[in-house]
C-alpha cells in the first residue's frame, strides 16, 4: 500500500516544472503522512548573505508537502487547489542543510481537506516551521482525467 | 553589514533595484524583479515555465506565488526602512482566490503598521487586474534581529 502511495506521490512530484528545478523529492509516504525534501543546491545559496534568506522556498516546500498529502488521504486522486496556507517560522533554516518537510492530511470532508506540516533540518524534534494549509476538492469528474491517470499510474492495472 | 545598504541606496538612485533583489537567490531562481513609481513599488513575477504547479490549466504553483508574495514584503520593508535591513519573517499566511495562470504575476505590499520590533504587511498578488487579485496575504516580520548580516 505504502510503495503504491509513494509511487503516486512521485509521479505528482515529478509532472511539475518547479519542483525538478528546487529537485524536490519523496523520502517516504503511507497512509499517514508525506515527507519531502529540498536539498541543499548552488541556486539557493549567496555567498554575500547566509541562512533564512532562503526566503519563500521554505513556503513553496510547505505547499508541497501539504498538498502531497492529499493523495494518502483519498482514495482517488484528485486535484485540489489551494484555499489557504499559514507558515509560522521558529527558527531560522541554514542554507547548508536539506531541508524537510513532514505533512499529514488529517481531516476529510466532503469539500475540503486540512493539512498540517512540520518543516526540520538536522533534528526533527527542533522544527523551524509549522504550517497549515486547507485544500478544496474538485468535485467528482472535476480532475483533469490525463492527470489523474498520470499520477494514479497504470502498474495496478497491467 | 553594509553591502545592504550600498545596494539599497544605489538601487534608490539608479531606480534599477536588481542589485537588491539578487541578494535573495530564490528570487533570482524564480525571475523576480521590481519597478518603482514613484513612492509604490511593483514587483513582477515574469511568466516561466519553470514555475508552473498544475500542468492542466495550466497555473502557477502555489508555494511559488506565496513565496513570491513573501519576497515582496522582504524586499518592500527592506527599502523603505530608515537604515535597510533584511526583515526576519515571524508568520505568514496566504489565501488564494484565483488560479494563477501561466502569464505575469505582479505584487504589492502595503506596510500596515511599522512599530519598534514588528511590522504588519499586507499583500496582494493579481494578474490581469489589480481589482481581480489571485491571492492576499499578511505577514508579520522581525525588525529588531538584524545579526545574520554578513
Amino acid at each position: 500500500m505504502s510503495e503504491k502511495i509513494l509511487g503516486k506521490c512521485r509521479r505528482f512530484l515529478g509532472s511539475l516544472a518547479h519542483m525538478r528545478k528546487l529537485q524536490m523529492q519523496v523520502i517516504k509516504a503511507d497512509e499517514k503522512s508525506v515527507t519531502v525534501v529540498l536539498p541543499v543546491q548552488d541556486q539557493l545559496l549567496s555567498s554575500e548573505l547566509d541562512t533564512y534568506m532562503h526566503g519563500g522556498v521554505l513556503t513553496t516546500l510547505v505547499d508541497t508537502a501539504t498538498s502531497l498529502s492529499t493523495i494518502p488521504a483519498l482514495k482517488e486522486y484528485e486535484l485540489c487547489p489551494t484555499l489557504d496556507l499559514r507558515i509560522d517560522y521558529m527558527s531560522a533554516p541554514v542554507t547548508s542543510q536539506p531541508m524537510y518537510a513532514h505533512a499529514e492530511c488529517y481531516r476529510v470532508t466532503r469539500n475540503v481537506l486540512f493539512t498540517r506540516a512540520t518543516v526540520y533540518q538536522e533534528n526533527p524534534s527542533k522544527p523551524v516551521a509549522y504550517a497549515i494549509s486547507t485544500f478544496m476538492r474538485p468535485g467528482a469528474g472535476n480532475t483533469d482525467l490525463a492527470f489523474k491517470a498520470l499520477v494514479d499510474g497504470v502498474e495496478e492495472t497491467v | 553589514m553594509d553591502l545592504l545598504q550600498q545596494r539599497v541606496n544605489q538601487a534608490h538612485a539608479s531606480g534599477d533595484y536588481q542589485p537588491v533583489i539578487d541578494l535573495i537567490p530564490y528570487a533570482g531562481v524564480l525571475g523576480v524583479q521590481c519597478e518603482r513609481f514613484g513612492e509604490e513599488m511593483i514587483f513582477r513575477l515574469p511568466r516561466n515555465v519553470d514555475n508552473i504547479g498544475n500542468p492542466t490549466i495550466p497555473a502557477i504553483h502555489g508555494g511559488v506565488i506565496a513565496s513570491f508574495m513573501e519576497l515582496t514584503a522582504a524586499f518592500q520593508l527592506t527599502l523603505q526602512l530608515e537604515h535597510p535591513a533584511l526583515a526576519k519573517i515571524i508568520d505568514f499566511s496566504v489565501d488564494y482566490m484565483r488560479a494563477g495562470l501561466d502569464r505575469d504575476t505582479f505584487a504589492m505590499c502595503t506596510v500596515e503598521r511599522q512599530g519598534r520590533r514588528v511590522a504588519n504587511c499586507s499583500i496582494i498578488a493579481w494578474q490581469e487586474r489589480k481589482s481581480q487579485p489571485i491571492a492576499s496575504a499578511r505577514g508579520h516580520f522581525l525588525l529588531d534581529s538584524f545579526s545574520s548580516l554578513t
